[in-house]
């Protein structure tokens, strides 16, 4: 049902074995694809084995649902856009998608925006606490860890630190926030992400509250999600059992912890955008944008852009064609058209070719357009975005005009 | 050096139904604001993103958009709309360094072209005292 929690793990010992938190994402998909409830699973793997080159992957043969158990922290590879961009918006398959809170999310903006039918997906959401970008995770666990990146076999990131798991079985461990203040670490949208927990999927599976055992604490958010796990359970692939009162006070808590330390990074990283002059703000934001080299990448990633005829293509003639740095306009009418919506998932700036912080505004923004019109991005399926968009309860609300 | 006094270029985006244009440029013409211009919009959400962020990148030191009371909109959603486009892009404009009080929506009605000269005269000594917007200091 709806709601209900369990602490899961795969029947199959080998998946066990593969699997981060003992399988149940494994196993529950395996099971979806044996008994033809989706055509297909999307889910991440590491290309040859590279841990730093994660890859989004389709797979149709429930045996090689094995190959992508483990969970991969270097890699957020853009699975929202995939969907939309490589797989006609899930329009003709079944299909399970297994992803992060920011993913998630960005799935649901683009079912809004009927790029995604949402009706042919399965939803599977892991807890995050962030992940990093592959080149400076090598460069971490290099400079930092003192460790060949090649010998890591394992990343986890868990109260407050980052955890690396050495081919011979070692572990080593850093302090998360020291690594973070030399600009090692997470990526900066994940330091400052407040979403850790999918319950936006139809199911969401995480470690918290699972106290070292091999097993996954899973609530299920959907009835959807509950039908596909009850029959997965009662098919033998997955064993559960009832959490104790314990485990679900553990997972609130670290969920808790993670939301706080995600609210302080916002402070710090918003207080220097926000406190400067506004002559300052100005120039700063210039001399940004005046490395910019016009190549789309920001558009192109990020999730909630979606326009077929983009406004800023050059035959639509509200952009210079060929002008370099492309004037403000470029960026003030992507992120205008954007931050009501935005995920925060960061793809955006990963891809600037001019390491432009743009997430960082627009994620800003978007948080100040939370006080005024209370949305937030890819959460409820059923709530319209407040821009180029007006419900009847704001039609009928009285004095309106005053409260914007 | 003998400062010429900073006479702001204001544009305005009025809808064509609750803004009476003729009679408004009729009292202005006797007090106007120097340097304003202004576009009808069929309706307030004429004035849309591209629209006003275009009349910021264009040196505008200030933009009013005039635009039906919600009850009185004949397109209803669309100037409540509106309303939301301009509150978000207060946000926007202020966060890389254009203040938001260079932007500002007034609801008017048919009848109160007077009333609206009068907040035009007050949304210019605002911008007044903003001095120039940055994008046309830059290009000074
Ligand atoms: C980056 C990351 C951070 C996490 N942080 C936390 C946390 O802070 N707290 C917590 O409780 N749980 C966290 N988890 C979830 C947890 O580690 C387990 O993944 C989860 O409990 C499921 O375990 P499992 O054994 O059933 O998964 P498996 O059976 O091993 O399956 C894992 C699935 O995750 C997918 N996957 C792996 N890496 C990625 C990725 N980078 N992006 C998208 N999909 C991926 C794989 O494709 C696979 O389908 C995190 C997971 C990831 C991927
Ligand atoms: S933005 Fe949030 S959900 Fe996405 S990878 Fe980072 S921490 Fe995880
Ligand atoms: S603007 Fe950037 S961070 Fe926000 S949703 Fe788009 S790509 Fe993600
Ligand atoms: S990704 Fe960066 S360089 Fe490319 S167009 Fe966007 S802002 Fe410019």
């Amino acid at each position: 049902m709806k709601g209900d929690m369990y602490l899961a793990w795969s029947s199959d010992d080998e998946v066990v074995k593969r699997a981060d938190s003992g399988g149940v994402i494994t196993s529950l998909l395996k099971f979806a694809l044996d008994s033809k409830r989706v055509d297909a699973v999307l889910a991440v793997k590491a290309r040859d084995g590279n841990r730093y080159d994660g890859i989004p992957v389709l797979i149709s043969d429930p045996e090689e649902m094995i190959d992508t158990a483990g969970a991969l922290h270097c890699v957020s590879v853009n699975i929202p856009r995939c969907i939309k961009e490589y797989l006609n918006g899930a329009s003709d398959m079944k299909l399970a998608v297994v992803g992060k809170p920011c993913d998630m999310r960005g799935i649901i903006e683009l079912v809004k925006r009927e790029q995604i039918n949402l009706d042919n997906l399965l939803l599977v959401g892991v807890n995050c606490s962030g992940t990093l970008s592959p080149v400076v995770a090598k460069e971490t666990i290099l400079k930092e860890f003192g460790v060949d990146p090649l010998d890591v076999v394992g990343e986890e990131i868990e109260d407050g630190s980052l955890i690396i798991t050495l081919k011979d079985g070692t572990t080593k461990t850093k302090d998360l926030k020291e690594l973070e203040e030399k600009d090692y670490g997470r990526r900066e949208n994940c330091r400052r992400c407040e979403v850790k927990i999918p319950t936006m999927a139809d199911i969401a599976c995480g470690k918290w509250g699972v106290n070292s055992r091999k097993a996954s604490f899973v609530e299920v958010c959907s009835d959807k999600g509950a039908q596909v796990f009850d029959e997965a359970v009662r098919a033998g692939y997955i064993n559960v059992e009832p959490p104790n009162h314990k485990a679900i006070e553990e997972r609130k808590r670290k969920e808790q912890e993670a939301i706080e330390s995600a609210l302080q990074w916002q402070e710090t990283e918003f207080a220097p955008l926000k406190n400067i002059a506004v002559e300052e703000k100005f120039d700063y934001w210039q001399r940004q944008f005046s490395r910019c080299v016009k190549c789309y990448g920001c558009r192109d990633a990020c999730p909630i852009c979606y326009c077929k005829d983009c406004i800023l293509e050059a035959d639509r003639g509200a952009i210079e064609p060929g002008e370099l740095p492309p004037t403000i306009m470029f960026h003030l009418i992507r992120i205008a058209h954007v931050m009501d919506s935005c995920v925060n998932c960061g793809q955006c700036q990963d891809v600037c070719s001019a390491g432009i912080p743009l997430a960082r505004l627009t994620f800003m923004l978007n948080k100040e357009l939370f006080d005024i019109f209370k949305y937030e991005p890819g959460m409820d399926v059923e709530s319209r975005p407040p821009l180029r968009s007006v419900t009847d309860k704001e039609l009928t609300m009285p004095g309106v005009e005053l409260s914007f | 050096m003998i400062m010429e006094e900073f006479e702001p270029k204001i544009l305005g985006f009025l809808c064509r139904w609750c803004c009476d244009l003729p009679d408004l440029r009729g009292i202005l013409e006797t007090r106007h604001p120097p340097r304003f211009c202004s576009t009808e919009v069929i309706c307030s959400c004429g004035a849309n993103e591209f629209l006003v962020l275009k009349a910021f990148a264009g040196g505008a030191d200030g933009v009013l958009v005039g635009g039906c009371l919600a009850e009185e909109c004949r397109y209803m959603r669309d100037s409540l709309s509106a309303r939301k486009e301009i509150a978000a892009l207060k946000p926007l404009l202020e966060a890389i360094g254009v203040s938001s009080e260079r932007l500002r929506l007034e609801p008017s009605s048919p009848s109160e072209s007077a009333m609206l000269a009068e907040k035009l005269g007050s949304f210019a000594q605002t911008i007044k005292q903003l001095g120039p917007s940055p994008f046309s200091r830059r290009r000074c």
